[in-house]
Order: C-alpha cells, then structure tokens, then sequence
C-alpha cells in the first residue's frame, strides 16, 4: 500500500453562520491526482483552507505527511516546506514593486528567522532552474504586476517547484485562462508532477479535464456525497446529487 | 544642532524601514489615527501630572493594539473605523488639554515638533529602536514580504500572521511615538506615507525652493 500523503477525518468547518463542510473524510495517496468538485458555494475551497490552516475547523482532524495539524492551524515547518498551495485568485496589489525572481524565491525559502542573503546562490540555481522548467526565464526580471493572466500561472508553478514538494494543492488554479491557456496549463502540470512526483488535490469545474486525468474524484456540496473513481463518482445519479437533475440533463445534452 | 540631525537621520531611517511595508500593507491610515491619538496620550499625562514623553510610548502601543483588535473584531470598514477613533481620540485629547491650563511646553511644539529639543536620552532610545528594527525586519525580511505580497499564501507556508502583524504594530507605535517629539504630531501622521528618505527629500526640496525663489524674484522684476 502507497504511502499516506493527506488525511482527512470528520472535518467540519463554521464559516459564521452556517457549517460550510460537514464531517468529510478522505485520504490521498503518494503520487494520486484527486479532484473536488461540486457547485458553487458547495465547501470546496473552505475545504482545501481548513485543511491548509488558513481557515479555523470546527471539529475533526487533518494529517500531512503523518504529522497533525494543530487546532490553531501549526504544522511542523519541514512538513510545511513540502506543500505547495495555488489560490483561486492570486490578486496581488499590482504595485508592490516585487519581480518574478523574487516571487518565485519566497517558494524556496525556509521562512522562519533568517538573514536575507542566506544560501542566496543556491536559492538563485533554484529559482533559475524552476523558471527554465516552466519556460519563464526570460520573465526573471519583470515586475509581477505586468504579467499576463497566463504567465501568472506559470511563474506560481514555478513558486510550487523551485523547492521538492510532495503535495500540491490548487484551488481552480487554470480560472481566468482562456481555452488555450488553460489546456497548456494542464499539459504542463501534468508535465511536471510525472517529473516530480508529486501528490494533487485540486477543486474543478471541468469534468471532462476531470475525467481525463483525475485518479479520484471527491464529490462535495457541504458534505461529501461519494468518492471514488471518475466513472464513479461522475456518473449521472452523483452529479445529479451534487449539482441537481437539471444540471446533469444539460451537462449530457452539452 | 548634531542631536537634531541624528535625530533625524534616525527617525529617517526607521520611518524608511517600517514606511515602505506600511505604505504595501495600506496601513498609512492607521499609523495616521496612531499619531493623531498621540496627544491623547501626551494629555492624559498632563493631566496626571506625569511626564508626556514617559507616557507616551506605553499608551501608542496599547492604543495601536487596541485599534488592531478592534479591526480584527468588527464588520466595519477599515477607514470608518479609523477616521472614528482618530477625530473621537482627537476630540477627547483637545478636552483633556483645556483641563490641564496652559502647558508650558506649548501645543504648537507638540503639533509640529522641535527636533532641536531632542535630548540624549531620546537619541539612546531611537538608536536601540533603530537597531530592534534592523534586526526583526532583517530577520523576516522573506516572511514580511510574503505576508505584503498574499497572506494566505504565507499562511499556507506556515507563517503565523496575528504574531507578525502584532509584533510589526507595536514597532510601528514606538516609531510613530519616539517621532513625535522630532517631527510633531501632524509630521509624524504623514511620516509613514511618503516614507522617511522621502522626506529628507521633501525637506530638500523645500529648503532648495525657498533658496531659489527670491533669486527667481529678483529675475522676475529684472
């Protein structure tokens, strides 16, 4: 049996008012590429937060790597070093004077105290060489703030590969991208994780990406209403648990 | 005159220091309700008989943790909140101060500073600031950035944001109250928005215009 990436257990989330996610439970093996999907306002996103610590859970428990995350959201800073996160929408203020070289540095960095110019030539290799994989050398120089929605995404794999990772947690990562953008995204995530092995948890909205590539699909809507594989956990009577009989007669007619 | 310039260069580069991450973080509102409710720290000192200077840090950092818990707590917006307890805090020093009588040290030397009252003491306490603010933004420096740049990407990497923010507010108290006595409670407000080299430069500018234009004058009627 594969080794245990993440683990979820009985998670449940408050978010102000209502319980956003209700006891979900699921585990990720080394090397799976897992999808969440479930409509809008379903608990995709408060899921991979709770998990992640950015946001407080209300009950349950989440292991990375084996080790636990704290109630406060702490977790051993080597295990930390090992996940990489890609938000739904990385709205940066364009005017914080900051160039690809080095966004793409924070990824490498142990951040606890340290002088700024520690390891600097190995960091400046791995910020090279994480650039190169994802085509965006000749970005190094540039301001964040005047990169196309495409190069975005590409400079923040870059961010997630510039140091070893075992999981990768991407919350409609493609979103923005037209067509083409969003397929050479996938080519080149899915390029990379075969590179480098690692572990995907992603939330999507397209099922036929989902189908193609995706091990596992989760299928949220506050709870977790089945998992499995996609031709599982896709067929029609999931989806129409999910979303609702109307979508899964308009997603078929489509 | 060599105490006032060190003075100076000191607050300069703090303010250069914390200015440039306040400015990034959009905190320049909040550093300016903080220098603003400096008076009513100064007044309540005045008013119990204690000396200004003395009271004056402790009640910047209380206040500015205060102000961060209150923010974090309410459904308001940033600036509303703000403005409120800048005029309200305002309002109350300006009360104080009429209870007090006439203080000797003069409203105008609090509003605008006198950086040629700087005293030892006061350079001593700026220099020990200075280098706690050299270490901890040096020291983080990767953290701050992250954390400037998208917090819930520093807290996926693990960076505790209520520490940082707590530790950044209190740094950003002490050099908002340790300027005072040099730039003024209107100065000091402003001091982290155009950030301190900014206005070493300003003051340039300024001391350059007002060399040149009576010269320009004299141009002018020639």
């Amino acid at each position: 049996m594969k080794e245990v990436v993440l683990a979820v257990e009985q998670l449940t989330v408050h978010r102000e008012t209502y319980t956003a996610v209700q006891d979900v439970s699921f585990s990720l093996e080394a090397g799976t590429d897992t999808a969440i999907v479930g409509p809008n306002g379903a608990g995709k996103s408060t899921l991979v937060q709770a998990i992640l610590g950015i946001l407080p859970r209300l009950a349950g428990n989440v292991f990375i790597l084996g080790q636990p995350l704290s109630r406060k959201g702490s977790l051993a800073p080597q295990i930390r070093q090992q996940i990489a996160y890609l938000p739904q929408n990385f709205l940066v203020d364009r005017r914080i004077p900051m160039t690809v070289e080095e966004l793409v540095g924070l990824g490498w960095d142990r951040l606890g105290f340290q002088v700024p110019w520690a390891n600097s030539r190995k960091r400046r290799h791995a910020v090279r060489d994480a650039l190169a994989k994802v085509d965006a050398l000749h970005l190094k120089q540039q301001p964040i703030g005047g990169l196309s929605g495409g190069e975005t995404k590409r400079v923040l794999l870059a961010y997630c590969l510039v140091y070893p990772r075992r999981l990768l947690i991407l919350d409609e990562a493609p979103a923005g991208l037209d067509m083409r953008g969003e397929t050479e995204f996938y080519q080149l995530l899915y390029q990379l994780k075969l590179e480098e092995g690692w572990t995907i948890l992603q939330i999507s909205h397209d099922l036929n990406m989902v189908r193609r590539h995706c091990d596992r699909v989760l299928c949220l809507n506050r709870t977790l209403l089945c998992q499995g594989t996609p031709e599982v956990a896709l067929s029609p009577d999931s989806l129409s648990a999910a979303y609702g009989s109307e979508f899964v007669r308009y997603h078929h007619r489509c | 005159m060599q105490r006032a310039m060190l003075g100076g260069i000191l607050t300069g580069l703090m303010g250069g220091m914390l200015g440039s991450l306040t400015i990034l973080r959009q905190l320049s509102f909040f550093s300016d309700a903080l220098g603003h409710s400096a008076l009513l720290g100064i007044s309540i000192g005045l008013l119990l008989g204690l000396n200004p200077s003395v009271v004056l840090l402790p009640f910047a950092v209380v206040f500015a943790l205060v102000v961060t818990y209150l923010l974090e707590r309410t459904r308001l917006w940033t600036d509303a909140l703000l403005n409120i307890i800048y005029s309200s805090s305002l309002a109350i020093a300006i009360i104080t101060l009429s209870f007090v009588g006439q203080y000797k040290g003069g409203l105008n030397n609090l509003l605008f500073g006198d950086i040629l009252a700087v005293r030892e003491p006061d350079l001593v306490f700026s220099a020990g600031l200075l280098l706690v603010c050299t270490i901890f933004i040096g020291l983080t420096l990767r953290t701050q950035m992250l954390l400037t740049l998208h917090e819930p990407l520093a807290i996926a990497r693990g960076v505790s944001v209520s520490a940082h923010r707590t530790a950044f507010i209190v740094l950003l108290s002490l050099v908002v109250g340790i300027s005072i006595k040099a730039i003024g409670i209107l100065f000091s407000a402003g001091f982290n928005l155009p950030s301190g080299p900014s206005i070493v430069a300003t003051q340039l500018a300024i001391f350059l215009t007002a060399m040149a234009l009576p010269r320009l004058g004299v141009l002018g009627q020639g």
